[in-house]
């Protein structure tokens, strides 16, 4: 190999010298090892000999151990302040696998003092099986006093086990607005997984859903902790070094507790929802979702059985019917219909259209609700009576398409964008989304069907109630909002969520106005089908909705109160108040109970007198 | 090929083998005792490194088959082929905990880094080799070698792995300082490489590079994380006293206090577990492999093997002493293993090829050249 040959040439060639000048280097670089080497034995020394007994006593005796102290959470207050969540501190009994010479004895010990099958706490061990050896296991959470002082008094026979306090939730409402809020759970190892940089831990709690799994970056705070020198035992000898926890910041909600406990109240015992927003800037003061959440039931997590037994409720107590609920609007629909034939000119404030209790179509009767028929009617009375008639040939006229382009203005049809998970979207059909859904062509008389809200149409209340709102407030869309602001521990504000505006309604204030005008009505005429919801102080506007929920022609005949739960329709109500210068939208949903003007409009009343309580007062006062 | 000179094996460094089987059999214990009593799925790496010393050995037989001034004629195509792996390493390489460093070659992950800090002692063992060394280098003639060492340093920071990154650095300043510079240069040198600090501090350096330095002037800042390595590492070491717990019987180890005890910590649990005495047995022994390498520098008929071998000794002192002094709380937590001691196949293959070079230098001691 030449190149080979040719490069040992070059070096041959270089000065003998110089080869000896640097071998002589080699003395120093000699030197400067044995140096280095000098202070790596010297640090040995110091180590093994000098301070060698400390950190005997540090390794052998006594433990070092880090102790994390919890955050205390952030409150959750609501719009006025006051407080609706704290902390409270749960003692939750642990065990480090570590500290214990006879774990057995001691589980057995423990299981006694609980009265706790021994196979729970076994099965708490064995999902900590992963964790290193010197961290504690949960093994009991909140344990009541008595269990505390016992375990306190007896601590020399139970090596290993520790009363741990740790700050969580305190529910000052009880289940007050419990689908919105939600609950903490232990972190599971995906979470952990996705959160190892925040230094989360084992055993940590984490909101799982709503406002506590949203803004749980806001609320939790940072952990402090406490560098322990532990004995053999695992008991506390001194702390070394601690820092203290940064508490969670507070959030303050824009829910009204005086209202959202009389909504609540008002529901129970039915399946039902209350929505309350504040039509100007679509704050929503009320959210409530009946049944509510068991939230003690999800401390240290919910049993696999009475999950199921939630599950088979009739009542869905595990679904959030504000958001999550969907129905046909009935009745309450007619608002876009109304709204559509006016924008579209199909109609004038003087249309008449003679409504001889129901219309024959297609080869069809189309039935009014009342079945001798309104006469001859007009826009505002038709809104007021609801008369099904008017509608069938409003809707007949625009087509299926027009109806869904104002219904989505009206934030039909769509999430409404609510900072809240697994929100649904509700559905207004058109010709198109038939053909690709259920590859049929759009039927002349669905759309008839779709004119009085029944149907393919489905909404949820928390989207009749915004499309209230829009309809009163001068045609604005607002994402709804259920956080004011966030707080730091001391109260001052980090942040304030402002209204935020999505949309503007199609059609005219004059097409607006004139629609309010049915609505006020509807409450306060003779035939009005909201009469039950009428105050003798505030004018209240409103309208009924009845979602029917079979339309097989067997059940036509029999009257809805003999009907088996589950076939009676849904009552909707929803209205406005005060008329003149509206500043509250209410929607109520009851499912299964009914008519809306019976059932759904008394439960608005509630809530309108709870919110105009104060007001009343000051006008009888003057 | 170069015809089998009977010579080469009457001047066969037999002290270095002997020395690398002790270094070699001291550490497999070590790692047995590591993982002691836990019993993980798989092979265990006592085991595994007991295979990559064989493959070592092989390595050693390879590199000394050969005359090592093969390494000046191939320099260049062989310095372009480890930058080239390296660029490849840092696109398409395995991430392991947020670094990309290996490259899956189906047997084996390597991870080029290492054969690059051999590399950078040949290419600038070369390119010396060339110079006239009696009178000092100036600024100006260094430029090449300050580049042949940038190129890979900067792909390796990138990836990022500061420790092997450093670790060149310590090569190109050594070898540099050993063939000697004009004072006015070192002057010069030493005043960019201090005014180089802050900025590489700003821009640099990852977030997570910088807490560990920080934590080491302030351990105080966080002890969850790197200042607990630091703590329970000393803990281990200092538990040690004299003569050690006994093979098997360290606490801090075995109760899973000390992290990555197989690999960057390894010391940490020989220490403990034979104190004073033994810490300063293995130390001799690791050491004077070291010191013998630069016998075999002295050795050598001409300036090439003579820098090759300062190089090698160079890079495997350098990770010994950052890779100790880690251990024993005197330097920040920096990825740096023990060569031949901690749990590695990529960094045990390169130090066994750097061992077979300096076997190479010294066997050829009496070979006339050409």
């Amino acid at each position: 190999m030449p190149r080979i040959r040719r490069t040992i040439e070059k070096i041959h060639k270089i000065d003998e010298e110089e080869l000896i000048i640097l071998k002589k280097r080699v003395d120093i670089a000699t030197a400067v090892i044995i140096v280095f080497i000098a202070i790596l034995i010297a640090r040995l020394w110091f180590l093994q000999i000098k301070k060698g007994e400390e950190y005997v006593k540090l390794s052998e005796n006594n433990r070092i151990r880090i102790q994390q102290i919890q955050a205390p959470r952030g409150n959750i207050l609501d719009r006025f302040g006051r407080v609706i969540i704290t902390n409270r501190p749960y003692f939750n009994l642990v065990w480090t696998k570590e500290d214990a010479p006879n774990p057995d004895e001691v589980i057995k010990r423990l299981a006694q003092i609980l009265h706790e099958d021994i196979s729970n706490l076994l099965t708490s061990i064995r999902e900590a099986s992963g964790q290193p050896r010197y961290m504690p296991i949960l093994l009991q959470e909140d344990i009541d006093w008595q269990t505390l002082v016992y375990i306190e008094n007896h601590h020399f026979e139970l090596p290993g086990v520790r009363v741990e306090a740790v700050p969580s939730r305190d529910y000052l409402y009880g289940n007050m607005a419990s689908h919105l809020i939600g609950y903490l759970g232990q972190i599971n190892k995906e979470e952990l997984e996705n959160r190892k940089a925040n230094k989360y831990q084992g055993g940590d709690l984490i909101g799982k859903m709503g406002i506590e799994k949203l803004f749980e970056k806001e609320l939790r705070g940072e952990k402090g902790y406490r560098y322990l020198e532990v004995d053999v035992l695992g008991f506390e000898q001194q702390i070394l070094r601690h820092q203290d926890p940064l508490p969670g910041n507070d959030l303050q909600l824009t829910i009204d507790t005086d209202l959202q406990l009389t909504a609540e109240k008002a529901l129970e015992g039915v399946g039902g929802a209350v929505v309350v927003m504040d039509v100007n800037t679509g704050k929503l003061l009320t959210l409530a979702s009946s049944p509510p959440l068991q939230l003690n039931e999800f401390i240290g997590g919910i049993s696999t059985k009475v999950w199921q037994e939630h599950l088979n409720d009739p009542l869905h107590p595990l679904i959030d019917k504000t958001i999550q609920g969907q129905y046909p609007p009935g009745s309450t629909y007619k608002i876009v219909t109304a709204l559509a034939g006016l924008g579209e000119k199909i109609i004038t404030p003087q249309t008449v259209f003679y409504c001889n209790g129901g219309l024959n179509i297609y080869n069809r009767r189309y039935g009014c609700w009342k079945p001798s028929g309104h006469g001859a009617i007009s826009l505002q009375r038709a809104l007021a009576e609801s008369c099904d008639v008017y509608f069938y040939q409003v809707g007949q006229r625009l087509g299926v398409d027009k109806l869904a382009a104002y219904a989505e203005s009206l934030g039909l049809g769509q999430k409404t964008g609510i900072d809240l998970e697994n929100e649904k979207p509700g559905l207004i059909p058109t010709a198109a989304w038939k053909k690709k859904k259920k590859n049929e062509s759009w039927q002349d008389g669905e759309t008839l069907s779709i004119a009085i809200g029944q149907g393919f149409d489905l909404a949820t209340p928390l989207q009749i109630c915004r499309m209230t709102a829009a309809l009163v407030n001068g045609g604005k869309l607002y994402k709804p909002q259920i956080i004011e602001a966030i707080m730091d521990p001391e109260g001052a504000t980090i942040k304030k969520i402002q209204p935020d505006l999505l949309g503007t309604v199609y059609g005219s204030a004059q097409d607006r106005n004139l629609i309010i005008k049915g609505l006020i009505d509807a409450v306060n005429t003779k035939h009005g089908t909201a009469g039950s919801a009428k105050m003798s102080s505030i004018t209240v506007g409103g309208k009924t909705g009845t979602a029917q929920v079979v339309r097989m022609a067997k059940f036509k005949s029999i009257p809805q109160s003999l009907l088996p739960r589950q076939y009676k329709d849904h009552a909707w109500f929803t209205c406005f108040a005060p008329a003149e210068k509206p500043e509250i939208a209410i929607t109520v949903l009851v499912e299964h109970s009914g008519h809306g003007g019976s059932v759904a409009a008394p439960i608005a009343k509630q809530v309108l007198e709870e919110y105009f309580k104060d007001k009343i007062v000051v006008e009888t006062d003057q | 090929m170069l015809r089998f000179d009977r010579r080469l094996l009457q001047h066969f460094d037999w002290i270095i083998l002997i020395w690398l089987a002790l270094i070699v059999t001291m550490c497999l214990m070590n790692l047995y005792s590591a993982v002691y009593p836990d019993k993980p799925p798989g092979t265990p790496v006592y085991i595994k490194q007991l295979y990559y010393f064989i493959m070592g050995m092989g390595l050693v037989l390879a590199i000394i088959s050969v005359d090592y001034r093969i390494f000046m004629a191939w320099n260049y195509p062989m310095y372009g082929t480890i930058c080239l792996l390296l660029l490849y390493a840092l696109i398409l390489g395995k991430t392991q905990s947020g670094a990309q460093r290996w490259i899956n070659l189906g047997f084996f992950n390597l991870q080029p880094s290492e054969p690059a800090k051999l590399m950078l002692v040949i290419t600038l063992a070369s390119y010396y080799s060339r110079k006239d060394t009696g009178k000092g280098f100036t600024l100006k003639e260094l430029g090449i070698p300050i580049a042949l060492t940038l190129v890979p340093f900067l792909l390796i920071m990138k990836q990022p792995d500061l420790g092997t990154a450093l670790m060149l650095g310590f090569i190109f300043v050594s070898m540099t300082l050993f063939v000697k510079l004009k004072w006015q240069t070192l002057n010069i040198l030493l005043g960019v490489c201090a005014s180089l600090i802050p900025i590489a501090w700003k821009f640099v350096l990852k977030p997570y590079q910088r807490q560990r330095i920080e934590t080491f002037l302030n351990p105080e800042a966080d002890p969850l994380n790197s200042g607990y390595h630091i703590m329970q590492s000393k803990i281990a070491v200092g538990s040690g006293l004299t003569v050690g717990k006994g093979y098997l019987a360290g606490t801090q180890g075995h109760l899973d206090f000390l992290p990555e005890r197989h690999t960057d910590f390894a010391f940490s649990i020989w220490a403990e577990e034979f104190g004073f005495v033994g810490s300063v047995l293995f130390l001799s022994i690791y050491f004077f492999l070291i010191l013998w390498g630069l016998n075999s520098a002295v050795s050598s008929r001409d300036k090439f093997g003579t820098l090759l071998c300062i190089g090698v000794v160079s890079l495997i002192f350098w990770q010994a002493f950052i890779n100790l002094a880690m251990v024993m709380g005197m330097l920040p937590v920096v990825g740096m293993p023990l060569p031949l001691f901690s749990y590695g196949g990529s960094s045990l293959l390169t130090t066994m090829a750097g061992i077979g070079i300096l076997i190479s230098v010294r066997m050829r001691r009496y070979q006339v050249p050409g």
